[in-house]
């Protein structure tokens, strides 16, 4: 209790207050553009959040995250054009209810669900990552090894659309973290003599090379493809829903916040899975399902709730395990290793202030969301005014400033700039960003944990698989990856079949 | 979103799998020559043995190009590729090399003559010469106001270290 108090102190400071609203407003303005999503928000705000104090840092951050997750909604329902992924399903009902004239009522009931959303994935998250966390402290550098590949395997495995990219796209990730000065043993690898290579490539300059600067590059490509023009935005406002429209729907929102929640815990799944199972067991389950996707608010209810269930979910591995389980919950836990703070099961023991502080800065967020959406949402819905390509330009500003701020560096910017290119590159062969990103987050931990786990045995590979919780992980991952090839063989056959099918009913007929 | 044309994915393939596999063997090749092995699980082991599993995952998407089958793809959806609006390769070359220019020249200029009149230039610059924008309040609003929203932002409100310039300094 002690400790709860101290933090709310903290926590609840005029500067980390100032911060988490900060946070939630460049979040929902993020979020509501279309093209910029929260994750490229988070990215240029983790190199500000470094001369900051750590309460205000956490809060920005997780108010960027939660205040992005709302913030899709917005030009989902005003436009019918997710602002982010995770808000896809709620183009289907949101933007038929503008059509028919209810937006405000929509606005206002998508930040109710997800408000409730992710209060109810924060409550779980709390009871449970402890647990986890207790767990996880018994794990030595062996199980530590199995659990973290079985959590990178799920991500290129599950998330992608090819198996053999996805590898492809972890595997790089994990290469890029081995460049610099081998923790071990000292040795330097690949930094070619240079002194700028030596402490490897930073992880922060990663990220705003992966996630914001292959946007700007879209924007202007978008610009010379033909002009999208920006689109008339009414004038709306943000209507709360009646206590008794929520308490209708109050056993849905429960069932998708339970689900997102879920969803969210497995690595390499994240919002746009969750909202969209969440929209079919909405219609699955409602009495009338044939409303749906002309207008129906439980349309617009079980994705919100079940998107924003996403982050509670997402920080219990992040929290306990240390395995972020999309980019968002990367950059999250790049920010928090700048201000010392170390995910993973020791967290618990030693900064058990500061988890209490991540707890209540995201209460903090959620109200300040729905105070944002019901207070400000005229004014912030005018940025969707604002041609992409301009937009871009402002992005170029804090790319390349944020990647300087990380340490001053000049090297730095260009880095980005490097990088950035290369990263639009694979993007375009198809190659998915999002296990290179993780790779570069678990790549160093698993090569200690590996190298750990093989001094510890003197060399005797079979540690791995020596205890149960080591054999389990790897078994897992093994069966992940097993699995995803063997669905990939079926459908190639399945493929060759009909493919051999229409030949043969076609050649009779020649 | 458009979907991708299957004989485009197979040039993705072919191009990835090909650029990938050349990187993999110059990188195996590089760690093998400058890393020392160590002792037990050394320091080449790792950054070794991921080159060679790059090595191997792009010779198989390059098969998988060459042969034109399905492959190991399952259909299915994720995360796709950014939507292929009407644009020549050359210009969108043209546009990558223009941005990532623009963000390292930008980190330069910075240095050397201070945060403000760098964001001004790189901005007005950008948008007249890569962007083709001639309305003059449209340039002149966003480079100050940019250059100033931000200097405030980071460099007055965060108490962020703003560069001053080496050349020539003005704040």
């Amino acid at each position: 209790m002690d400790l709860l108090l101290a933090a709310a102190q903290v926590a609840l400071a005029p500067a980390a207050l100032v911060a988490v609203l900060a946070g939630c407003l460049l979040g929902v303005v993020f979020g509501a553009i279309p093209g910029l999503t929260f994750t490229v928000a988070m990215a240029l705000v983790v190199p500000m959040s470094f001369s900051m104090e750590t309460a205000p840092a956490i809060g920005l951050l997780l108010g960027t995250y939660i205040g992005g997750m709302t913030g899709g909604s917005v030009s989902a329902i005003l436009l019918g054009i997710p602002g982010t992924p995770s808000a896809a399903a709620t183009v289907l009902d949101g933007y038929q209810l503008t059509r028919r004239g209810k937006a405000s009522l929509a606005l206002g009931t998508a930040v109710v669900a997800s408000a409730f959303g992710g209060i109810v994935s924060l409550i779980i998250m709390v009871v449970s990552v402890d647990m986890v966390a207790r767990l996880a402290l018994r794990f030595g550098p062996a199980e530590t090894f199995g659990l973290l590949v079985f959590g990178l395997s799920t991500i290129c495995g599950l998330a992608q659309k090819s198996l053999i990219k996805g590898l492809i796209a972890g595997v790089l990730g994990l290469m890029v973290m081995t460049i610099g000065i081998d923790e071990m043993e000292g040795a330097q690898r690949l930094t070619f003599g240079t002194v700028v290579l030596q402490q490897g490539v930073s992880l922060l300059v990663a990220m705003i090379a992966l996630f914001a600067v292959p946007h700007v590059i879209d924007a202007f490509v978008q610009h010379y493809a033909g002009e999208r023009k920006p689109q008339e935005v009414a004038d709306v406002r943000a209507e709360l829903p009646s206590i008794r429209d929520i308490l209708r729907d109050f056993w849905l929102m429960l069932r998708c916040a339970l689900l997102g929640t879920g969803i969210g815990a497995i690595p390499g799944t994240g919002g746009p899975i969750a909202a969209f199972l969440a929209y079919a067991h909405a219609r699955k389950s409602s009495k009338r399902p044939e409303r749906f996707g002309k207008g129906e608010m439980a349309g617009v209810v079980a994705p919100e709730t079940a998107n924003n269930a996403v982050t509670g979910g997402a920080m219990i591995p992040l929290l306990s395990l240390g395995i972020p389980g999309d980019p968002a919950t990367a950059i999250l836990l790049s920010g928090l290793l700048i201000h010392g703070l170390i995910p993973g099961p020791m967290l618990f023991i030693q900064n058990p202030g500061e988890i209490y502080q991540i707890y209540l800065a995201i209460i903090v967020a959620y109200v300040a969301v729905v105070a944002i959406q019901l207070l400000g949402i005229r004014f912030f819905v005018q940025v969707l005014r604002v041609p992409a390509h301009l937009l871009a330009v402002a992005v170029i500003v804090m790319c390349a400033y944020g990647a300087f701020a990380i340490r001053n560096s000049v090297f730095d910017v260009v880095s980005v700039a490097v990088l950035g290119g290369m990263a639009y590159g694979l993007m375009r062969v198809g190659i998915p960003l999002t296990p290179i990103i993780l790779g570069l987050v678990l790549g160093p931990a698993i090569e200690r944990d590996f190298r750990t786990a093989m001094i510890l045995s003197e060399g005797d590979p079979s540690v791995f698989v020596a205890s149960v919780p080591g054999a389990v992980f790897l078994g897992l991952a093994a069966l992940v990856v097993g699995a995803q090839l063997l669905r990939s063989i079926r459908a190639t056959l399945s493929a060759r079949r009909t493919e051999e099918k229409r030949r043969a009913s076609v050649t009779p007929s020649e | 979103m458009p979907p991708v044309s299957e004989a485009a994915e197979r040039r993705q393939e072919l191009i990835a799998g090909g650029l990938l596999l050349v990187l993999a063997l110059a990188w195996t090749a590089a760690v093998w020559l400058t890393v020392p092995v160590g002792q037990g699980v050394g320091p080449r082991a790792f950054p070794f043995w991921l080159g060679v599993a790059l090595a191997v995952l792009s010779a198989l998407l390059l098969l998988k190009g060459l042969r034109g089958g399905h492959g190991l793809d399952p259909p299915g959806e994720g995360e796709g590729s950014a939507a292929a609006p009407p644009v020549s390769a050359g210009r969108r070359l043209a546009l990558v090399a223009t941005v990532c220019g623009i963000i390292a020249a930008y980190g330069l200029l910075m240095q050397k003559i201070g945060f403000l009149p760098a964001t001004v230039l790189t901005v007005s610059a950008t948008l007249v010469v890569a962007l083709g924008e001639r309305r003059p309040l449209v340039v002149g609003g966003m480079a100050i106001g940019i250059a100033l929203g931000a200097w405030l932002a980071f460099g007055k409100l965060l108490g962020a270290y703003m560069p001053r310039g080496t050349w020539i300094s003005l704040f």
